[in-house]
């Protein structure tokens, strides 16, 4: 018998290893008209290992004080061995990271995935994204360099426009009424120690719901009649599907490669487009640089409190969008779930997703 | 259910978007600050030298100010002439330092308030002797020049020597000796400077390289003040010398940035290899 | 069948070497640096510094200034200037350190008193063991 046959039987005996991946990988089956959108979330999987693995690593050599950590990730990029490489991975995949979770969201969306029974799943997903997004405005504070310190002080004093405890929160959030050393500190402990188990906490949770409901079927090809009304649980199987192991499985495979040659790609021909030239002057309070504007994915926001004539409605606006978003499961009762024959959603999806470019766009290059 | 939520975000936005107070506090905060845009420019000196009812003769200064090294340094009217710049009244005032135009003779002091190291070797040299001797001689000014018609201070650079300015007063013979000296240890830090604005454009950091090779440069460049001919050419080759551990760390600095965008290539490809092989062997056999 | 086989090896090899790929300089990166760690210090004997006088030295290739304050002992200072670089000189008569390229002041302990510098000038660490002044 050759050796790996003897492993698995070791674990077999112990913990029934044959049936579980049987069950889990062979007979679990994916539904038939399965496309590769399905694959996003495995790779947004792929992209937050990537994210923890290359932030551990940096953590071994970072200093969180502000007259340090300047200092600190300049020896990261040019005195440690093979530590640029590391540091571009993580700037570089969390843009992508905020690329990819943002369109799982939308592929999910477009497919009504969202819909009973799976409200639950919708929202611990869109709580992950705003998570993912805390991730990035915390990361881009700790290289403490002139674009970190400005845009991060123009992201904390967003909150003022609420009445009373809009100061509060600014003030909370930045340890002071300026952005300093304790901001810094703050950030940190965020950024490495309170996000990381929360966001592992949802996913697990995540994972659970889609598993324990079962994948949903896409809509697309489908005869058009409604859904049996679900009344009482149970667990989508798709019988007529495939395989997950070997067919889906593979597809996530290449995939996550695709993901990783864009990310490579971008290390390769464009490694200073994360990192304009003040992402690499450090961090002077005195003296505001001409341009300042947050991250790309904070553009929209940014852009919109700008354009809104009256900037508490521009807040307000902001936040009913965001609960809008979260509660929409709760919101779209329509029967229909294939969106291509409900023309005004359709519309309005693709009518957002321009707004967002044409914002991004607007907020870049102003 | 989704009007209800609806209406529940209506009814609170409602009555709490009448209060008004924060409104200012918030445009404080976030509008009115350099970041949102709005630059805000107090200098009263400014405000004065570019309005219509000025003498023509000092409404240029302003806008030749502006093309000039001390504005991208931020040294602005008061740094060299005094007076206050916040405070209208007292802009040309003589209890806030104001000092007005420098007499010719007074020149050299008058730049050498900051620009203290050159001021002590043209002091010393047979410009600065001249000057003070006989009242007649190059000043500052006259080389430099000043924020005068079309003129601006542009940053200081070899071809400041030249016959024109120079046979003024003597044969053009000596200058061109010195300059020829200058010549190539100029060029040098020329190239280094180009080095360093490749390495910033790849996103290294070379403030500490830069710190030197501006040292070097200003000791080479005070050097020349001292208009002595053979101590220049002395001592050009040890300022060379001082340059070459710059040189070698901006080579090696670039060769490892080439390395770098090679081996990202690399990992790049194997990836993609891998991406194709997965995908070819993704698709179902033919059954 | 023989084209899957092919190509399942060749999977197996992109992927060997990607781990090797990346192993490497994971174990480059986490491996201690080579020789940087040691610190040399500068030895100066206390002979060399009278009181109220300075002299300077080169400590770690940064250009420093060792002064002997009149009340409170030596200490170890980079003449670099922090505006843009040049090298300060040290006026006795007034106990400052003057920069020659824009008239920067600093007091005796390193701090701004005037001028274009943004940042007061680094300190080293100095300690007195009997008859020198150890820096570093």
């Amino acid at each position: 018998m050759g050796v790996g046959r003897k492993i698995r039987d070791w674990f077999d005996v112990r913990i029934g290893l044959d049936e579980f991946t049987r069950v889990q990988f062979r007979e679990f089956r994916v539904p038939g008209n399965c496309n590769v959108f399905h694959t996003l979330g495995l790779v947004t999987v792929i992209a937050y290992m990537i994210q923890v693995i290359t932030g551990i690593l940096l953590l071994v050599y970072y200093v969180p004080h502000p007259d340090f950590a300047f200092k600190s990730v300049q020896e990261i990029m040019n005195t440690v061995s093979f530590g640029w490489l590391l540091r571009q991975v993580h700037v570089v995949g969390s843009s992508l990271m905020v690329i990819v979770v943002f369109l799982h969201m939308a592929s999910v969306f477009f497919m009504g995935g969202y819909r009973k029974p799976r409200e639950m799943t919708w929202v611990v997903g869109g709580l992950m994204f705003l998570i993912t997004l805390v991730f990035c405005l915390s990361g881009y504070l700790l290289p403490w360099t002139q674009l970190s310190y400005w845009a991060t002080t123009v992201v904390t004093s967003i909150p003022t426009a609420f009445p009373y405890i809009g100061d509060f929160i600014s003030r909370v959030l930045r340890g002071g009424d300026y952005v300093t050393g304790i901001t810094l500190g703050r950030f940190f402990a965020l950024h490495v120690s309170i996000l990381p188990p929360l966001f592992l906490f949802l996913m697990v949770l995540h994972i659970f719901f889609v598993k324990r409901t079962g994948l949903s079927t896409p809509p697309c090809g489908l005869s058009s009649e409604p859904q049996n009304p679900w009344t009482e649980y149970r667990r989508e199987t798709h019988p007529d599907g495939y395989p997950f192991y070997p067919y889906f499985f593979r597809k996530e495979i290449f995939m996550g490669m695709l993901y990783l040659t864009v990310m490579f790609f971008f290390i390769t021909f464009f490694p200073m487009l994360f990192l304009p030239e003040e992402a690499n002057t450090p961090a002077d309070p005195l003296r505001t640089p001409s341009q300042i504007r947050p991250e790309w994915y904070f553009l929209v926001p940014y852009q919109m409190l700008k354009l809104v004539p009256n900037k508490f409605i521009g807040i307000t606006l902001l936040i009913a969008l965001v609960a809008v978003f979260l509660s929409w499961p709760f919101l779209d009762t329509k029967k229909e779930p294939n969106i291509l024959k409900r023309p005004v959603l359709k519309a309005v999806f693709f009518l957002i997703l321009i707004l967002l470019a044409v914002l991004t766009l607007w907020g870049h290059y102003r | 259910m989704r009007y209800l939520l609806l209406s529940l975000l209506m009814v609170i936005s409602l009555p709490v978007s009448s209060l008004a107070g924060y409104r200012e506090e918030f445009e404080r905060e976030f509008l009115s600050k350099p970041w949102a845009g709005e630059q805000v420019e107090e200098d009263a000196c400014i405000a004065c030298h570019v309005a219509e009812k000025m003498d023509p003769k000092f409404k240029n200064i302003p806008q030749s100010w502006r093309m000039s090294i001390h504005y991208q340094h931020n040294v602005s009217c008061h740094d060299c002439h005094g007076g206050d710049p916040k405070d209208a009244e007292m802009s040309m005032s003589r209890q806030r330092g104001f000092v007005g135009t420098p007499k010719y003779a007074e020149v050299p002091e008058f730049c050498g308030k900051c620009h203290v190291g050159i001021l002590r070797n043209y002091l010393e040299s047979g410009h600065g002797k001249a000057l003070k001797s006989t009242g007649k001689g190059p000043n500052c000014v006259t080389c430099h020049g000043s924020h005068k018609e079309e003129e601006y201070i542009k940053k200081a650079n070899i071809d400041i020597i030249n016959e024109r300015l120079c046979s003024k007063c003597h044969s053009y013979e000596r200058a061109k000796i010195m300059k020829q000296a200058l010549f190539l240890t100029e060029k040098k830090m020329g190239e280094l400077e180009e080095g360093f604005g490749r390495l910033k454009a790849e996103g290294v950091y070379v403030e500490e390289e830069e710190k030197g090779l501006f040292n070097i440069q200003a000791e080479f460049r005070t050097l020349f003040h001292t208009v002595d001919v053979s101590l220049v050419k002395d001592r050009t080759d040890e300022f060379a010398k001082k340059l070459e551990p710059i040189e070698t760390k901006v080579k090696n600095t670039l060769r490892e940035l080439r390395f770098r965008k090679n081996f990202s290539a690399f990992i790049m490809l194997l990836f993609a290899g891998m991406g194709i092989v997965v995908f070819i062997l993704s698709k179902p056999p033919r059954e | 069948m023989k084209r899957r086989n092919f190509l399942k090896v060749l999977l197996g090899l992109l992927g060997s070497a990607t781990m090797v790929t990346f192993a490497y300089p994971l174990v480059k990166f986490l491996a201690p640096p080579e020789g940087e760690s040691k610190t040399r210090k500068l030895v100066v004997k206390k002979s060399e510094l009278p009181m109220g006088e300075a002299k300077g030295f080169t400590f770690n290739n940064v250009p420093v200034i060792v002064i002997n304050r009149p009340d409170k002992g030596f200490i170890a200072l980079s003449k670099v200037c922090t505006h843009l670089g040049c090298l300060v000189t040290y006026e006795k008569a007034k106990k400052i350190l003057l920069c020659p390229c824009h008239a920067g002041i600093y007091d005796i302990e390193g701090n701004v008193v005037s001028g274009p510098p943004p940042k007061p000038l680094q300190k080293f660490p100095v300690r007195v063991e009997g008859e020198n002044v150890v820096i570093g």
